[in-house]
Order: structure tokens, then C-alpha cells, then sequence
């Protein structure tokens, strides 16, 4: 793929009389880990909902692959390999570690397959297993996901994005509300996935974006105010007035 | 032993208890419970079909009467009205009801909760006014009676037929069977696993790629085949069809079995409907505010045990085999659900 992964074209979401997002034009190239920042209420999570098509945009174009996906439906989106996880983590509370990470590999297999037996579904058993391993979760893989701790649950939410296989995943605020020693694991594991699979992150903690990031994108209510490189962000003297708020620049 | 092993010799004491209720129940209790017993297993697929959207999906229905309903017309009609033979009306009972359910669950199944259990009761309670002013098919308040067709006919002198009490026993248990077996295969593939997921997490499971709107459909029309059989089975068992039996009340009491009996787990139904109907049988014409007991039943049970006597059942099962592990010293614990 040479062209970007996600274009975002003159994108406009508005709720009644406000616009939530103003006319966003963004692309994330493949191959680099981009973060987009920007203070409350700027409209990120609602570009993240319009990517993945659980808000439909007002107005504008969204294209991942090539492939037009402004109209398309969240499960259709996720099948071309588009993932993302929550602000507020989203997993499978009543269900087991396992069983939460089985069902989001076999989601590729198909589900509708109702005289299968799913202790038979190899591929989903040993994909399932693969990220219990790989995640650090074995241990964990027959608690409900209900009993899991914050840090644990965000880690399963994760899992449960990897096993949809993406080449692209969206994380909002992946870090948020954890301790130190949880952040520096989660922060590892994103650098180590960021090498095989294209990641765009919503982040607050602007330490850690600056640490991981290739390119930022800074929006600020609901439009892109500036992107570039971890060292022209901070060079920017617009950015840095309107958000990192550096009074003697 | 493991949990799995006490829920397979469960099963097995009460498949050889309903193999054997015909010789069994008359040597205890009044030869009528063998009729009760099949009654109670018949209603407990309704129960189970409520269980269905509400355990495993996540959809309170409170209209699983209309297929019932159509499933029960579908075999008085065919017999009395169009002269079908015993398999031929069975066949059009369950084939109305699967397809009104898929009708009317492509529209229940883009709303959730109050939503969805309005729309269900609000189409039970349409066809139910058309059954009872549609005299000429459906008999309206008189309902509709039919002398019963033979299952098989071999010659002249040969025939199978329920008007004998133990064909009609087995008959009932036997299709009854295949509805929870077929639910249990369902229950454990991918497509199973896709209803608990909805039910979980609606965003999460179309996050994941799944068709949320596909599965709940999917269930609705399962849930409605399986409330088709136990009408069909209940036309059977009765020879007659009734407008009474589509009422919003049949619907609320599958609904109350199914919570009692405890919804997600696959035969709690079985068991809610069973404890329901016998306190019914026994206390109705005793005291006839009975339902004031079973008002008070069905919210300790809501209160004290969510998941209902199914769940109770789990977590004795749970204990007993964490207890017995304990003693062998280790191995692992089964998974639920």
C-alpha cells in the first residue's frame, strides 16, 4: 500500500446546531504510529466515532485502503480491518478472557454457523490462545472479564482488537485512569505492535505522546489546527499558545 | 468430579425420569400428572423460547404468545380447514410461526429493551384481536376444535395415532427433546457464542465485526420456530385452538418461568415452568389469590437469585465440584455457561 491508510476528507459532524467537527482533513500514513491530541471538547472521539461508523458524518468522505467507508456500517468497517477500542473500555463483562478474545477471532471465521461446536473452531481456539499468551493473560484466561482489574481490562480490550486481525487500530486514550507501572507495560505493548500493525492513538498524556508517536495530529474544536513530526509540533508557535500553553513563546 | 460431570448425571436422572413418568408418576400421584407432566413440557418450550432472546440475546419479549398462537391455528386450521393429514399440519404450524416471526422481527429487532417489549406485546395483541373476530377460520371465542389425523397408516388395521395416551406421550417428549437438543447444539457453536455477545455488549460485538442486527433477527426467528413447535404440540395435545392462548398473559407467564426457571441457562426453563404449573394445579382451586404467592416468588427470586433456580442450580453444582476437587487435591475447575 503506498498511498495513506485512512483519508479523511472535509469531514463535518454536527449535533443540532453545533458542529462537533468542522471540516477535518487528516491522513494517516502507513508504517508510522500517529497521535492526535487536542484539548477537551475538540472533537477527537467523535472523529474516531465517524471513522468507524458509529456516527455518520454530515458531511465529507472517509476512505481506508482506497476503499470509500463513509457510509459503511461499524461491522463492515471492522471486517476490512479497522479496529478500535473505547474510551470507556468496552469488552464482554459476563463473558470469561478467553471466551472474550475467541469470540472477536472467530468473528472472521464467520458466526453463522450454528451446528459447529465452538470448542472445534481451530483457528479462533489457537488464535484465542495466541493472545492470552501474548497479552500475559493465561492466567486470567477463565476469570469473567467482569473481575478483571482497570489495567487488565483495557490490556482485554486490546486483545480482543488484535484477534479482529487489523491493519489498523484505533486506541482512545488507552492509558487513561492507570498507575505508573500500567502505563509504561501498556505504552511497551503499543510500541511493539506499532511495529507490525498501524496504529492512530488519542492521548492526553502529552509525555508519552511525544515519546511514541511518528506524527501528531493536533485538533482543537473540531479542526485540525496543525500536524507534523513530535519536533515541529513542539516548534509550532500556534500550538503551542493554543494548547500546550506556553505563555512566553 | 467436575461440575460437567454432575450436570451430565442430572440430565441423565431426569431423561430417565420422563423415559419412565408414564409407569412412575401413576404410582405416586393421580394417573392425570402423566398429562400435567407432558403439559408442563410442552409450555416449558415456551419459556425456553423467551429464554432465548432474554438469556442469550438480551431481548425481553413479551409476545412469544403470537407464535405460539400460530403454531397452535396453523394445526387446528390445516386439520379442520384444509383437511391436512397429522404431519402436513404440523409442518404448516411451525412454517407460520417461523415466518411470522421472521415479519414481525425484522421490525422488534431495531429497537432494544422497553422498545422491543412494546413491539412484541403490540403484534401479539393484533393477530390475537384478528383471531378472535376472524370467526370463520379461527372459531373466534369458541376456538377451534378438530378430531385428531393419524401420524401413520399402514393397510386398513394399522395405525399410529395420538388418541393413544403413550404414542401421544412419547411423541411429546421426543419432539420436546429435540427442541432443547437442538437449542444446546445452537447454544455451543459460533452462532451461540454471537448471542451472548449481544446480549454483553451491542457496541463492542459490531466492533468486532459482527452483524448485530443479523443475530438478533436470527434469534427471534429461532425463538419463534421453537415457540411454534410447543403451539403445534399444544393443538395436538388439546385437538383444539384458541384465540386465549395468543393473549399478552401467556406471553407474561413464559416470561415469568423463564426468570424462575433461570434465563442463560438451557434448561431452567424447564424447571421454572414445571414448579409454576404444579402450584398452579394445586393451589389454584384451593385458594384462588394464588398468584399473590407467586408474585412474592418470582421477586425473591429476582432479588436473591438473578439468575433464577438455573443459576442456583450452577453454583450448587459449582461448589459441589470445587469441594470434591478439593478433596482429590486439584485439577482444574469447568468453565460456565
Amino acid at each position: 500500500m503506498s498511498g495513506p491508510i485512512l483519508e479523511i476528507a472535509d469531514v463535518e459532524k454536527h449535533f443540532g446546531g453545533l458542529a462537533a467537527l468542522g471540516g477535518v482533513n487528516a491522513t494517516v500514513e502507513s508504517g508510522r504510529l500517529t497521535a492526535i491530541i487536542g484539548p477537551n471538547g475538540a472533537g477527537k472521539t467523535t472523529l474516531f466515532n465517524v471513522v468507524t461508523g458509529i456516527l455518520a458524518p454530515s458531511a465529507g468522505t472517509i476512505r481506508f485502503l482506497g476503499r470509500d467507508i463513509t457510509r459503511s456500517s461499524v461491522h463492515e468497517i471492522s471486517r476490512l480491518g479497522l479496529a478500535r477500542t473505547l474510551q470507556i473500555k468496552s469488552v464482554f463483562h459476563g463473558l470469561t478472557v478467553r471466551e472474550n478474545l475467541w469470540i472477536a477471532a472467530q468473528s472472521r471465521e464467520g458466526v453463522f454457523k450454528p451446528f459447529a461446536n465452538a470448542k472445534t473452531c481451530r483457528r479462533a481456539n489457537e488464535q484465542a490462545d495466541a493472545l492470552l499468551e501474548e497479552l500475559a493473560l493465561t492466567r486470567l484466561a477463565s476469570q469473567q472479564a467482569a473481575n478483571l482489574s482497570y489495567g487488565d481490562v483495557a490490556l482485554l480490550e486490546i486483545g480482543i482488537a488484535l484477534a479482529t486481525e487489523p491493519k489498523l487500530l484505533l486506541l482512545d486514550e488507552p492509558i487513561c485512569g492507570m498507575g505508573p507501572a500500567e502505563t509504561e507495560r501498556t505504552v511497551e505493548k503499543i510500541r511493539e505492535l506499532s511495529k507490525r500493525i498501524d496504529i492512530v492513538i488519542i492521548e492526553h498524556d502529552i509525555e508519552v505522546v511525544f515519546d511514541i508517536s511518528d506524527d501528531i495530529i493536533v485538533m482543537a474544536l473540531g479542526r485540525v489546527l496543525a500536524r507534523g513530526t513530535p519536533a515541529e509540533i513542539s516548534e509550532n508557535a500556534e500550538v503551542r499558545s493554543a494548547y500546550l500553553g506556553d505563555d512566553d513563546a | 468430579m467436575t461440575a460437567a460431570a454432575i450436570n451430565r448425571l442430572g440430565l441423565a436422572v431426569f431423561a430417565l425420569f420422563t423415559l419412565a413418568a408414564p409407569w412412575l408418576l401413576p404410582l405416586v400421584v393421580d394417573g392425570f400428572w402423566v398429562d400435567i407432566y407432558s403439559e408442563m413440557l410442552i409450555w416449558s418450550l415456551l419459556a425456553a423460547s423467551v429464554n432465548l432472546l432474554f438469556g442469550y440475546v438480551g431481548l425481553l419479549s413479551f409476545g412469544q404468545a403470537l407464535f405460539f398462537g400460530m403454531g397452535m391455528y396453523g394445526v387446528a386450521i390445516g386439520v379442520a380447514k384444509l383437511g391436512l393429514g397429522f404431519w402436513p399440519a404440523f409442518g404448516l404450524g411451525v412454517v407460520l410461526a417461523t415466518a411470522m416471526a421472521a415479519v414481525a422481527g425484522a421490525l422488534a429487532v431495531r429497537l432494544t429493551w422497553h422498545y422491543f417489549a412494546i413491539i412484541t406485546v403490540v403484534f401479539s395483541l393484533i393477530f390475537y384481536f384478528t383471531a378472535l373476530s376472524w370467526k370463520p377460520l379461527t372459531g373466534g371465542d369458541d376456538g377451534l376444535s378438530f378430531s385428531m389425523p393419524p401420524m401413520l397408516a399402514l393397510g386398513d388395521d394399522w395405525e399410529l395415532s395420538l388418541t393413544d395416551s403413550t404414542v401421544q406421550y412419547y411423541f411429546i417428549i421426543l419432539v420436546v427433546g429435540a427442541c432443547y437438543a437442538l437449542m444446546g447444539v445452537i447454544l455451543k457453536s459460533p452462532l451461540g457464542w454471537a448471542f451472548r455477545t449481544v446480549r454483553e455488549n451491542a457496541t463492542r460485538a459490531s466492533l468486532i465485526g459482527l452483524n448485530v442486527y443479523l443475530i438478533r433477527l436470527t434469534a427471534f426467528i429461532a425463538a419463534g420456530f421453537i415457540a411454534g413447535v410447543a403451539g403445534a404440540l399444544f393443538a395436538f395435545f388439546g385437538r383444539y385452538a384458541s384465540a386465549s392462548y395468543m393473549f399478552y398473559h401467556v406471553s407474561g407467564e413464559a416470561v415469568v418461568w423463564a426468570i424462575i426457571g433461570g434465563a442463560g441457562t438451557l434448561l431452567g426453563p424447564v424447571v421454572g415452568t414445571s414448579l409454576l404449573i404444579v402450584l398452579r394445579e394445586e393451589l389454584s382451586h384451593a385458594w384462588e389469590h394464588y398468584l399473590i404467592l407467586v408474585g412474592v416468588i418470582v421477586i425473591l427470586v429476582v432479588i436473591f437469585a438473578p439468575r433464577g433456580l438455573g443459576g442456583v442450580w450452577h453454583a450448587l453444582v459449582r461448589r459441589v465440584a470445587r469441594a470434591a476437587d478439593e478433596d482429590a487435591g486439584g485439577g482444574d475447575g469447568e468453565g460456565r455457561s
